[in-house]
């Protein structure tokens, strides 16, 4: 980064640290857990005070940065178009990395992760199926059944050949990236461009919206090109309802659907997996926080959230957001969603398609 | 700690009040870290906003205390009494005259945990909410459920329904929802001595002096509000947005008048002068531009809207249609103009009064003029907002990159207050004292008025528990 750029960096934290914290309404750490100093503008002004040299505290401050929920809900309501408080955060978070502090949680994962090379620890690769369609099974999808089979029988009824891949060492990076490991993430975003590249894939099928986030934007970011489409999975399944690839039952239950905060915020894919639901016959049943106020579950801690007091606190408020709907069939479109809400008998969409679909083409 | 304090220093707390506190909130609930305490050192105050560039800081909180329950609120005062540690309650800490910093050893009283919404009496039109909850989050919960409270403030996303109670806050559409103090129907209140104060939600009553009043506006020093129920609207079928431009403010202020005083009732009203209206509407330009939002049942918002326009046009308004409405809609929560001029080294605030109609306009005139003539001034520009059959909220904006900031914020506050008070006005419509207003307050209240004030303050809180340093300076 040039001077210039560097400078007007640190005039946009100087402002957001001076701001009214108009979007900390919306901040899943700071409303579950109450506490002012994790809201976006006190953490600006934090970040602000430590490159100045102004804090005492360095480890206090540090634990901090690992607090974030890292899910873009203050970005999506700054009254500032051009800034992005998680840049700030995640820069703190390399510091961290590179001086040696991390919190425990976050340890634990960067270790297994560099033990077997993905943060679930010792799994078998997958690798069947062949076509220009590549299907990444992400480290939340792999391991859950119920997902993987209903994705098979939307691909089957579907008639798209599709080559399935993950599992193994396979893994996007996220775990590293949001630890600050920014040296091992960039080793496994080269490992995946090759990995794409070897199977000749023209587009690339995800469920995970954090995986396309990582495979997109903070790839380019460190200049790893994917010369590839990535698509997450609601915007195939639109695509092959639209085509009418798919024939369904429709269905009168109601559902109400979890914005996962990628998803919703970085991708701004709200609308269809609403779509979706609704051309399956559901009725919808809007949760007070969701679309574009909808709030992080949590995720799995030792990522985002490198602090599992504050996770639990992220998780157990958005739970208690979601049964208020009292819907039939709660709804998400992220594996790691799906994982954490596994308590309200959370089903990612495929699930939902798969159960509708009548018959083969 | 390497930031620097310049009102008062955070206080050695004694073992046994930090013990007990920590029984009752728990450990993880009781901070004395670092960045805790910076983080509730300042609330929006704009020239403490400007110093904290710097580190400089206003006050340190000698430790944050964040309860969940009403009881655990009052067990904790009941502590603080006993080992005489002031205490300064915090909810959005979006405030503007520093009315959550903790002054003279205080320890935070954090609120934000006690955000729930309770419940909705769709018969009555009541709902009820934990004090700590947000006001974007209140207003989403009650839009799920097809209501509004109708208490839009520009510090929506940033302040909690106790703060607008202990402020006696309003909001944009308040000419025809009201104040807060239009809306809260009950309230629960732990008083300085730890007991607790429960006002039942009733449309009105006559056994005596409204209670409920002491604290609309106690700004914490009374009495900590942890809960009320407050009035709710069904979410308008229709929606009308009007504007005009007249003449001059003279007149404009006058058509508002007549308007209300016809028995219309828009939600939002808004002058702006030749210096707002050029920001808000470039093509406008420096023109004196009002705009009207009428909204309810479609009936009712057409008839309103009707009155409005007649009005308008009889008094010599040229309409511009809808399009300023949507614009101001689309403005009005982005303050994001104050944050960069103060890293230019600039003083930005606001100071809001209200005036009886007969000495409205010549307020404006006087209090612009006065502003513009201190020394460093770059721009003062106003509105009028929030109406009344009788008068209206006059809105101030300044800035100013001066040599002295402090000379000048000072100066500035000094010449719009005078204005004020030789126009008969008051000194503030609903932003309250905080600390930075108690020096003049007495012009307003006179030494009478100080006098109850203080009395109050006395019997409730002899021993100054309760927010030290703002509102009056009581039990000290």
């Amino acid at each position: 980064m040039s001077m210039a750029e560097n400078k007007k960096e640190a005039e946009k934290i100087a402002r957001c640290a001076m701001c009214a914290d108009m979007c900390k309404y919306s901040c899943p750490t700071y409303l579950a857990t109450g506490r002012e100093t994790l809201s976006p503008q006190k953490m600006a002004r934090l970040i602000v005070y430590n490159q100045k040299g102004l804090l005492e505290d360095e480890t206090g401050f540090l634990e901090l940065m690992f607090r974030s929920a890292m899910c873009g809900a203050c970005s999506r309501h700054c009254i500032y178009g051009d800034y992005d408080l998680r840049k700030f955060i995640h820069q703190a978070r390399v510091r961290a990395f590179d001086s040696g502090f991390i919190p425990d949680d976050v340890k634990k994962r960067v270790e297994t992760f560099r033990r077997f090379g993905n943060p679930n620890g010792d799994r078998a690769p997958i690798d069947r199926g062949a076509g220009h369609i590549g299907y990444f099974i992400s480290c939340s999808s792999y391991g859950d059944e119920d997902l993987l089979r209903a994705t098979e029988k939307v691909f089957w009824k579907s008639g798209l050949g599709v080559g399935r891949f993950g599992g193994g060492d396979m893994c996007c990076g996220a775990p590293l990236y949001y630890a600050g490991d920014m040296e091992g993430f960039k080793q496994v975003s080269l490992k995946m461009k090759a990995e794409i590249e070897a199977r000749q894939l023209h587009r690339i099928v995800i469920d995970c919206p954090t995986c396309i986030k990582m495979m997109t934007e903070i790839y380019r970011e460190i200049g790893v090109q994917l010369d590839v489409e990535i698509m997450h999975t609601v915007q195939l399944i639109e695509e092959l309802l639209g085509e009418a690839k798919l024939r369904y039952r429709k269905e009168k239950r109601t559902v109400t659907f979890h914005d996962p905060c990628i998803l919703s915020c970085d991708l701004a894919m709200s609308g269809l997996p609403r779509e979706i639901v609704a051309a399956l016959g559901f009725t919808l049943r809007e949760p007070v926080y969701s679309q574009d106020h909808t709030h992080c579950c949590g995720a799995s801690y030792g990522a985002k959230i490198g602090d599992h007091c504050v996770k639990d606190a992220v998780t157990s408020m958005r739970l208690d957001e979601l049964k208020q709907t009292g819907a039939d069939v709660y709804v998400t479109a992220c594996p790691a969603c799906k994982s954490v809400l596994s308590e309200i008998d959370m089903k990612y969409i495929t699930e939902l398609v798969a159960e509708r679909i009548v018959a083969k083409r | 700690m390497k930031v620097k304090t310049y009102m008062s220093q955070g206080g050695i707390l004694p073992p046994g009040f930090i013990q007990k506190v920590r029984r009752i909130v728990g450990d993880e609930h009781f901070s004395q870290q670092e960045g805790d305490l910076i983080s509730y050192s300042l609330d929006y105050w704009m020239y403490g906003v400007f110093l904290s560039q710097k580190g400089d800081l206003p006050s340190l909180p000698s430790a944050v205390i964040a309860p969940d329950s009403t009881s655990q609120i009052q067990e904790i005062i009941r502590c603080a009494n006993e080992y005489e540690v002031p205490v300064t309650p915090f909810g959005g800490g979006s405030g503007v005259l520093g009315g959550a910093v903790p002054l003279k050893g205080s320890v935070i009283l954090n609120l934000q945990r006690m955000s729930k919404f309770l419940s909705l009496d769709a018969l009555s039109l009541v709902a009820e909410f934990e004090a700590g909850i947000m006001g974007a989050n209140l207003e989403l919960e009650l839009n799920n459920r097809g209501y509004s409270a109708g208490n839009i403030p520009q510090s929506l996303f940033c302040s909690t329904l106790g703060g607008w109670i202990s402020t006696r806050a309003a909001g944009q559409f308040s000419t025809k929802y009201g104040k807060i103090e239009d809306m809260v129907l009950g309230m629960e209140v732990v008083l300085p001595d730890g007991s607790l104060l429960n006002i039942k939600p009733v449309p009105r009553r006559s056994v005596g002096p409204s209670l409920k009043d002491l604290f609309l506006g106690g700004e914490g020093a009374l009495g900590i509000v942890t809960g009320a129920t407050i009035s709710v609207h069904p979410l308008p079928e229709l929606t009308v947005k009007q504007s005009f431009i007249f003449p001059s403010i003279e007149v404009a202020v006058d058509v508002v008048r007549q308007i209300l005083r016809a028995e219309a009732r828009p939600a939002v009203v808004r002058i702006f002068d030749e210096a707002e209206s050029e920001r808000y509407f470039p093509k406008i330009g420096r023109k004196v531009t009002t705009i009207f939002i009428s909204e309810g049942e479609s009936e009712y918002a057409t008839l309103d809207a009707r009155v409005i326009r007649r009005i308008s046009k009889e008094n010599g308004g040229r309409s511009s249609g809808k399009e300023p409405s949507d614009i101001w809609l689309q403005k009005r929560f982005d303050i994001g103009l104050a944050p960069v001029l103060m890293q230019y080294g600039g003083i930005v605030d606001t100071i809001e009064v209200s005036a009886l109609f007969k000495d409205a306009a010549k307020l404006y005139r006087d209090m612009v003029a006065a502003m513009k003539a201190v020394e460093g001034a770059l721009e003062v520009s106003g509105h009028y907002s929030h109406f009344y059959r009788e008068g209206a909220c006059l809105y101030i904006t300044f800035a100013g990159i001066p040599k002295d900031p402090l000379r000048y914020y000072q100066d500035t506050w000094d010449a719009a207050m005078k204005a004020t008070l030789q126009n008969h006005g008051s000194i503030s419509h609903h932003h309250g004292v905080g600390f930075w207003r108690i020096q003049y307050l007495e012009r307003e209240l006179g030494a009478t008025g100080i006098r109850v004030l203080r009395s109050i303050k006395n019997a409730l809180d002899a021993q100054g528990t309760l927010n030290r340093g703002k509102l009056v300076n009581g039990g000290e």
